[in-house]
């Protein structure tokens, strides 16, 4: 469906290439004397599909926008570095001529409602100064891109909230930033949209955009960012990729499921030779607590084979990232 | 440049499909100077309600209601004033006159007249005072006029009576001159007249003589009858002797007796002779008296008489001085006695609609308020747009969204401007000739009140607020600007300040431009003053722009993101449920 037309807007992804590094160092911001954000560290590298995620109210917005360069912060600095030149820029200092590099979509709707699809995005895209023929390309593949072409004459005010999720998103790409900020972009919207919007950023990323998205729909940012920060009460608690940041959160059980009580009393007994802590039977699973996890399992699918015994199934995953996160939220 | 007027471009676009905005905003003012214009393209005058109150409605009184009807719809209340009053506190009427039973002034107390004015309707006020009392004056000028007419006739007769009476007074005159010397001449006479009175003392001493001497013949005849008496004499020739002896004793002794006798001797005669002579003395005495009295009287009718003849010719002088200071009278027309100083206003142009007097206030005020307006509402959409955050990352500079704000603004003036004058034109002819200078003035005057709404945007939140305050802002330039209510009554420092109101400095530019066809060069300093205004403002709005920016953009966020939690704070609730 995209394919053809995400090709041509791959085409241009050579503009892209040299990304930069975004760094934020010791980054406090206050508001009245109240630490929003305390001493942040965070590095986000190009290409990265960077989540920042954390209850509502806990600084993920602040991050953004200081990320974004809409706020100022009150300790610390916002840095992009070039990769090429490896420069360090001031966020604050050279914002106006950083700025042209970022897309950046807020929580709400950001584009002018009675003007069409096309006149808001030639709008933008004039403004940033594109060239005409780029543009009408921009425009053209974007609209593909966002499945808006039957829409283009449409005001913007006529749109579904999905497609007026697409033209956001639309108007912030249509200057080929090299990074795109997102505040929140599946709030308010069904799961079918959630869905393909974290689909059309995921295929946005793939042509070498950074994307930064602060959002608490963890399992959409779970599911298409290589890289988060949870952010708690104004800290980040914890930063990385994700299988970095889930390991100190991996679980220390697994349950296994077995049709066969014979099978299962045989498998406990096998277990029992093995370095395991604990076997609770719950009848219709057993939950095991082994030592070390990983040789647990190894030994575990070895111990089946060789006895031929039947599993039905077997619960060895890791914590979702909404575990993780209500584990730090009871903390 | 481009971006201006891709901003500009995108402005127009969403002030234009905005219905509501692109109606009130753009249509409206025209609608009105449309609706003003049809409405005040006629000179007729005031549709006014009088009441009139009068103990009776005589002649005089109902010869001045006549006077009124002629331009006002009068009501005629006999019961009593207060009803009228009554009537006016409900909107019937709009002013009650009491007027006396008569207007005729008969003797020295004025006739009153009151008014009865409803003050809380203050714009008819003035103008129900003014062209009424015109229609009192114009009837007071009358009276006046009648009343001097009637005193130049006395006047007149006066002058006449004085010119006869004058040949009088000098017939007067010419007798009292001639008594006076009637009685110069009679004092004169009268001195003449002696009464001088001798002292007549009559010497009885010769009558003691002649009867001492009788006495002396007499003894002598004694003594010569002794003798004879002893001569031997005959008797008879004794008697013959003695005999006339006798009689001459006899005689003598008559003669004593005549002399010194009672009554009728010469003694007596000479007493009577000498106390007549006393009373005829006395009798001169008295005339002398008299005379002297008489000369005196004399002297003084004399005196009075040239007294008289000096005040006659006092009088008369008088009365010629009168008759010079009646003849010297040059105005004796009663109608240039009562309106001595007829006013005549000519009029510096032609026009004789409202319209035309009206003009540049509407111009401007039109102007201002579509200016204002459109200033505060295009922030005001600016700042309130969702894509108010995005604009914050556009390579922009904060001017030029400022600038394509005041352009967008200018075009929407300029087009009502050119649909203003070419409305205009339907009912001015004249103003073709002055377009070009009133161009410059309402680009100018705009461009200043387009800062003003833009300065008002960006200090108020909302737009219902946004644009009250512009309308506020409007509303303080047009009270103090002289068109609805006179300057003259407002303090004098604040009517210093309103000097500077871009809306008085705007409106008395269109005025002298339109009606006496004012060069730039005479309306410089204005509109330098119009231009600083101008320059300035964009200076503020810089500053403003600068300074609540970011804060705004901060505040857009917060209250978007205020909205977030909200919501999905609701959707826990709900699935908690």
């Amino acid at each position: 469906m995209v394919t053809n037309n995400h090709q041509k807007f791959i085409n241009i992804k050579e503009f892209y290439l040299s990304v930069d590094l975004i760094k934020l160092k010791g980054v406090t911001k206050e508001y009245r004397g109240h630490a929003v954000l305390q001493d942040v560290n965070l590095k986000i590298e190009s290409g990265d599909l960077f989540g920042i995620v954390g209850q509502s109210g806990s600084g993920k917005t602040t991050l953004l926008n200081l990320v974004a360069g809409f706020l100022s912060p009150s300790k610390g600095e916002v840095v992009y570095v070039s990769k090429v030149t490896q420069k360090e820029r001031n966020l604050k200092k050279d914002l106006h001529k950083i700025k042209k590099y970022i897309g950046f979509t807020p929580q709400h709707n950001s584009f002018y409602h009675k003007l069409t699809v096309l006149e808001n995005l030639k709008h933008f895209g004039k403004l940033y100064n594109v060239k005409p023929s780029t543009l009408k390309d921009n425009i053209k593949n974007l609209l593909i891109f966002t499945h808006l072409v039957d829409y283009r004459h449409m005001l913007a005010e006529e749109l579904s909230g999905g497609m007026q999720k697409r033209l956001d998103l639309s108007c912030s790409l249509v200057h080929r930033p090299k990074i795109l900020i997102l505040d929140e972009p599946t709030a308010d919207v069904d799961p079918i949209l959630q869905k393909e919007i974290l689909f059309l950023l995921k295929e946005v990323n793939k042509q070498g955009i950074t994307i930064i998205i602060a959002s608490h729909h963890l399992e959409g940012i779970e599911s298409i960012c290589n890289k988060i920060a949870i952010i708690h009460q104004g800290k980040v608690h914890s930063q990385g990729l994700i299988d970095d940041v889930k390991k100190p959160f991996l679980k220390d059980h697994f349950t296994i499921n077995m049709p066969s009580n014979k099978d299962k009393s045989m498998l406990i007994e096998k277990l029992k030779k093995l370095s395991i802590k604990k076997i609770l039977d719950n009848d219709d699973n057993l939950v095991i607590y082994p030592d070390n996890v990983e040789s647990a399992i190894g030994n575990l699918l070895n111990i089946i084979k060789e006895e031929n015994l039947l599993l039905h199934d077997m619960d060895i995953r890791k914590p979702s990232l909404r575990e993780i996160f209500e584990n730090i939220a009871k903390k | 440049m481009n971006s201006l007027w891709l901003l500009t471009k995108k402005n127009l676009q969403l002030l234009l499909r905005s219905r509501s905005s692109a109606l009130i905003v753009i249509f409206a003012p025209l609608l009105l100077i449309l609706i003003i214009g049809l409405s005040y393209n006629t000179s007729a005058q005031y549709d006014l309600y009088i009441g009139v109150h009068a103990p009776s409605f005589s002649e005089d009184v109902n010869s001045f209601i006549g006077l009124l009807d002629e331009e006002f719809t009068i009501s005629k209340y006999e019961s009593s004033v207060e009803s009228c009053v009554e009537d006016m506190k409900r909107g019937i009427v709009h002013t009650c006159i009491s007027l006396p039973e008569t207007l005729n002034v008969q003797d020295n107390s004025q006739k009153e007249i009151t008014f009865y004015i409803d003050q809380s309707k203050i714009n008819l006020v003035w103008m129900i005072q003014e062209t009424v009392k015109s229609k009192f004056d114009l009837q007071s000028k009358q009276i006046s006029q009648d009343l001097s007419q009637n005193l130049l006739s006395k006047l007149s007769e006066t002058k006449k009576t004085i010119n006869e009476k004058k040949g009088d007074l000098t017939l007067i005159k010419d007798k009292n001159n001639a008594a006076s010397t009637a009685a110069s001449d009679a004092k004169i006479s009268l001195l003449t007249i002696n009464t001088n009175t001798t002292e007549i003392v009559y010497d009885t001493s010769l009558v003691n003589t002649v009867s001492s001497s009788i006495e002396t013949v007499k003894d002598n005849i004694a003594n010569a009858l002794i003798n004879i008496n002893a001569l031997n004499l005959s008797s008879t020739n004794k008697t013959n002797i003695t005999t006339p002896l006798y009689d001459a004793n006899s005689t003598i002794n008559s003669a004593i007796s005549s002399l010194n006798g009672n009554g009728t001797s010469i003694s007596s005669l000479i007493n009577t002779i000498e106390l007549d002579m006393q009373v005829l003395k006395n009798q001169i005495s008295n005339i002398s008296s008299s005379l002297a009295t008489s000369t005196s009287n004399i002297d003084s009718s004399s005196t009075n008489l040239a007294e008289s003849i000096t005040s006659i010719d006092s009088l008369l002088e008088s009365l010629n001085a009168l008759s010079t200071t009646l003849d010297s009278l040059q105005v004796t027309d009663a109608a240039i006695i009562a309106n001595p100083l007829t006013t005549k206003i000519e009029t510096v142009r032609e026009d004789n609609t409202f319209l035309n007097y009206l003009f540049p206030t509407l111009l401007i005020l039109v102007v201002m308020f579509s200016s204002l307006l459109l200033g505060t509402t295009l922030v005001m959409m600016e700042k309130n747009s969702p894509a108010f955050i995005r604009n914050f990352f556009l390579p922009i500079k904060k001017s030029t969204f400022v600038l394509s704000i005041y352009l967008t603004n200018v075009i929407l003036i300029l087009i009502q401007v050119v649909i203003l004058l070419a409305i205009s034109l339907f009912f001015l002819k004249e103003v073709l000739t002055t377009l070009p200078i009133i161009a410059i003035i309402l680009f100018i005057s705009a461009s200043v009140f387009t800062f003003l709404g833009m300065v008002v945007g960006y200090l108020f939140t909302s737009e219902e607020t946004g644009v009250l305050a512009s309308v506020s802002l409007g509303s303080l330039m047009l009270i103090l600007s002289g068109t609805i209510l006179p300057l003259e009554v407002v303090s004098s420092p604040l009517r210093w300040l309103t000097l500077f109101n871009p809306f008085v400095i705007s409106e008395k530019l269109i005025r002298d431009v339109f009606f006496f066809n004012a060069s730039i060069s005479v309306i410089f300093l204005d509109l330098l003053l119009l231009f600083f205004y101008m320059v300035a403002l964009f200076c503020i709005i810089l500053i403003i722009e600068t300074l609540l920016h970011k804060h705004l953009a901060k505040k857009f966020l917060k209250h978007r993101h205020k909205l977030h939690i909200q919501k999905d704070k609701m959707k826990k609730s709900v699935v908690g449920k």
